[in-house]
């Protein structure tokens, strides 16, 4: 019944088909050890169909008999197989201990022996052009086998089903659908129709049955990526219409030439050696190959690109600057037009913080929150982990429904860390691409190698910009250390010309009083060829006292001097204040009664008025104040003396009904050598040094206090001393 | 010993009053007109309203000192400067300078001078003038 050369030839192209989709399943990732035993299990059971096939021709008995062991001998290992791969899946290692797999592999044998034995079938009898095989004891033990490793296998899938969630359970149920409907078609309307009622009609159809199965497990495996199946089915069925297209013509060419030279028909099984070799010559003639890859390329794979090409340009990119923003925008656009993505972000981080975000491509409705940024890159990168670096929207479980939110959210389908020495400094973050298609398995090779050359790139531009920063920091602290050194310079030649003015100021001073003794003591000397007769006592008295505000002069000099060179030192002490202007009060008493000035000390409460500081010193203040008070006093008038404390502030005011100051003379007072005193000079035999004041200040300031003054002129002034108190 | 039909006018402007009370005294002796201010606006006023052959004048002054009075008479232009030497014990470069910029007759340092000294400084300048 099946000299039908119409149901022969389909048989053969379907059965084609199923080797090459295996084949491209194993050549898809040769290292996974579920490609592999699905690979072997494919290209297994399609042996098995061919020598089934055969095996259902009308050929001699003997041939028959074989065949149809062969049928047995090949249909064991593909149990054996079929339960690996149910092991195995989705695993890309092989975990099997070794007596395992070795018992598994004997039994194998074992069964696969026995069959090519009379144990299996003992003869075969040829009814209307059918084999009809006589079943032996054999048959029990390989039937046996096959139903354990089939159900087996079934279980291990159902078990694993029920454990699984996510991604696995979707692989695991397209597997399932797969299995059931091969083995129910196959049992339905194969097994017991031939088994039954001799009926092969459908076993024609039989490699369809396996083909489902094997291209809904591919499928399953390579769910995530879809186009990869894509991929496979299209060059599978490019391949068989190839070697279709190329059986059909070959044939009808050796048709027609037998034709024509013997005449006579030819023998279609006597051309298949041919046929197979011409196949073989088929697929492994490189430039046709190459042709046919083209052409599905271009009419399936508009999106293609050229790897190679990619990662030149990108190469050359990232080659071409060291600046971070150029770099990220160079980056994003290519990768962006090249694989045709909607979106990217490329983010870097460091310890806990983002440091840099650059998007490029669709702009997002929401804002793309810096936290959401650094959550999906962080959990891209698990340092001690074995896995892929890597994560991909559709392969993520739902029970890491957070990450997967947060990518749905923003509608991100990749992220990829990028590394530089086991450190994490960022992440790439894609959208989907424009086609809506998944990224292939090519794609996401590509990108791996993409983020380790854009981490190594961006750790350069960061340093550099590190090595930018630092030169900027560089730059402006020198340029800070010159306007320091400018300032310090514009101050020094300032405090020169202070020096300077202090210099010639001061000889004045010393000059003055020098004079006037020069003078007098000429007058003196010369007293006798004066026609004047002022006394010479009175010469001599100017002279003297000139020589006193001489060392005064020269002392106060000294102590400005000691003050502005931070060399005075304080003997500090807890001291009463109003103990030393009671000294101060007694000493000067005399000289105000001289003058017949109402002279009076008072304290506000009845207390004790502490406060920190040396004693000396501060008599040395109060005795300039009151010195001054006095001095300028006419006679008959007033100083009152009075201590007060003023939350925490000790205060005492020195009043005098002096001619007073004028305001603007008043902000110079405390400065060196104020001209001041020259006013009321007349009204005073001691002059002042000028200094008096300037030094009382400086030193009350050193005790943390301050001297004010208020005056009105022709009524008096008042000198206020304020010092902090001491509370004990 | 110097005998003018004319008494030569004299202003002193000396703040100290030891020494101006000193100089009053043998300016006076030796027969000069003398008149004496011990501070800037009193100097200013009586050079305005008098005419004095020849003026002391200190720079160190309370109130107005004595390079304010010469700016003061500069930008007036009413009064020549050409009457006057400084006489004082400051001795700052930049000053003298200026002074002398303005016209002054001369510059002397009162602690370089005994009052015989002076006195004769004094005479020769007035001598110049008359010359």
């Amino acid at each position: 019944m099946f000299s039908n050369p119409y149901v022969t030839s389909f048989f053969m192209v379907v059965l084609f088909f199923n080797m090459v989709l295996t084949l491209m399943v194993y050549i898809r990732n040769p290292k996974s050890a579920t490609h592999k035993i699905l690979g072997l299990l494919g290209m297994t059971i399609s042996i098995w169909l061919f020598i089934f096939f055969l095996s259902l021709q009308s050929f001699s008995q003997t041939t028959s008999l074989l065949l149809i062991r062969l049928s047995i001998f090949m249909a064991t290992p593909m149990s054996t197989l079929f339960f690996l791969f149910a092991y195995t899946l989705p695993n890309t290692k092989f975990h099997i201990r070794k007596n395992e797999l070795l018992l598994l592999i004997g039994l194998t044998g074992l069964i696969m022996i026995m069959a090519l034995t009379p144990y299996s079938f003992t003869s075969v009898d040829i009814i209307d052009g059918t084999p009809q095989p006589q079943a032996g004891p054999g048959l029990i033990p390989f039937g046996i086998y096959v139903l354990i490793s089939t159900i087996g296998g079934v279980f291990i899938l159902y078990k694993r089903l029920l454990r699984s969630d996510g991604i696995e359970r979707e692989q695991l149920k397209v597997i399932a659908f797969g299995i059931i409907i091969m083995y129910g078609l196959l049992i339905s309307t194969i097994f017991l129709p031939v088994a039954i009622f001799q009926n092969t009609t459908f076993v024609p159809f039989s490699p369809l049955y396996t083909l489902l199965f094997l291209v809904l497990t591919s499928y399953a495996i390579l769910k995530h990526r879809f186009l990869d199946m894509r991929i496979v089915v299209v060059r599978a069925v490019v391949y068989t219409l190839l070697i279709v297209v190329v059986v059909v013509t070959y044939t009808s060419i050796l048709y027609g030439i037998s034709l024509f030279i013997t005449g006579g028909e030819t023998n279609i099984r006597s051309s298949l050696i041919p046929m197979l070799i011409t196949i073989t010559v088929v697929l492994s003639f490189q430039p046709l190959r190459q042709l046919f890859e083209s052409i599905t390329s271009k009419i399936f794979y508009k999106d293609k690109y050229d790897s190679q090409d990619v990662l030149w340009k990108l190469s050359r990119t990232m080659a071409s600057t060291l600046e971070l923003r150029e770099l990220s925008h160079g980056i994003l656009k290519e990768l962006l037009s090249s694989i045709k993505i909607s979106y990217g972000t490329l983010a870097l981080i460091r310890s806990s913080s983002i440091i840099w975000v650059d998007s490029a491509g669709k702009t997002h409705d929401k804002a793309f929150k810096g936290k959401d940024v650094f959550t999906v890159i962080h959990e891209s990168y698990k340092p001690k982990s074995q896995d892929e670096q890597i994560i991909i929207f559709e392969e993520l479980s739902e029970r890491k429904n957070d990450i997967k939110d947060i990518m749905r959210e923003h509608e991100i389908t990749i992220v990829l860390p990028l590394v530089v020495r086991k450190e994490l400094i960022g992440g790439l973050i894609l959208g989907e691409k424009h086609s809506g298609e998944i990224y292939s398995s090519d794609d996401i090779d590509l990108l791996k190698i993409v983020a380790h050359e854009v981490a190594i790139a961006v750790r350069n531009a960061l340093s550099f910009e590190e090595i930018k920063r630092f030169n900027i920091t560089l730059e402006e602290e020198v340029k800070d250390a010159t306007t320091n050194l400018k300032s310090a310079n514009k101050r020094l030649k300032e405090l020169d010309l202070l020096k300077d003015e202090f210099v010639s100021i001061a000889s004045h001073e010393l000059r003055t009083p020098m004079t006037a003794i020069k003078s007098y003591l000429w007058m003196a000397l010369n007293q006798s060829e004066q026609e004047i007769k002022q006394p010479l006592k009175k010469y001599l008295d100017i002279s003297y006292n000139s020589t006193e505000r001489l060392i005064r002069l020269v002392n106060d000099m000294l102590t400005v001097s000691r003050i502005e060179r931070n060399k005075i030192e304080l003997n500090n002490e807890k001291v009463n204040v109003a103990d030393i202007v009671q000294l101060v009060f007694d000493e000067l008493k005399i000289s105000a009664d001289e003058k017949h000035i109402a002279f009076t000390f008072s304290t506000v409460e009845k207390k004790k008025y502490f406060t920190k500081g040396d004693k000396e010193k501060l008599r040395e203040v109060f005795q300039n104040l009151i010195g001054n008070a006095l001095k300028f006093t006419p006679e008959k008038g007033s100083i009152a003396l009075r201590l007060a404390s003023r939350g925490k502030i000790l205060a005492l005011s020195v009043t005098d009904t002096g001619s007073g100051i004028p305001q603007e003379e008043q902000q110079k007072l405390f400065k060196k050598f104020s001209k001041i005193e020259y006013s009321y000079s007349k009204h005073s035999s001691q002059l002042g040094t000028g200094l008096g004041l300037y030094i009382s200040k400086q030193i009350v300031s050193l005790h943390n206090g301050t001297i004010e003054v208020q005056s009105e002129v022709g009524k008096g002034s008042t000198f206020t001393v304020l010092l902090p108190e001491l509370i004990s | 010993m110097v005998t003018h039909t004319n008494k030569p006018s004299l202003l002193i402007v000396e703040d100290e009053h030891y020494l101006r009370e000193l100089y009053v005294d043998i300016f006076a002796h030796d027969g000069f007109e003398v008149d004496s201010a011990e501070d800037g606006n009193e100097a200013y006023s009586k050079m305005k309203s008098n005419e004095y052959d020849l003026v002391l004048l200190d720079i160190i002054l309370p109130g107005m000192d004595g390079m304010q009075v010469l700016d003061k008479l500069v930008r007036e232009k009413s009064v020549k400067l050409d009457n006057i030497v400084l006489l004082t014990n400051l001795s700052q470069d930049l000053v003298i300078a200026k002074a002398l910029d303005y016209g002054v007759r001369g510059y002397l340092i009162k602690s370089d001078y005994t009052p015989d000294q002076l006195l004769n400084e004094v005479k020769s300048f007035l001598n110049n003038n008359h010359a």
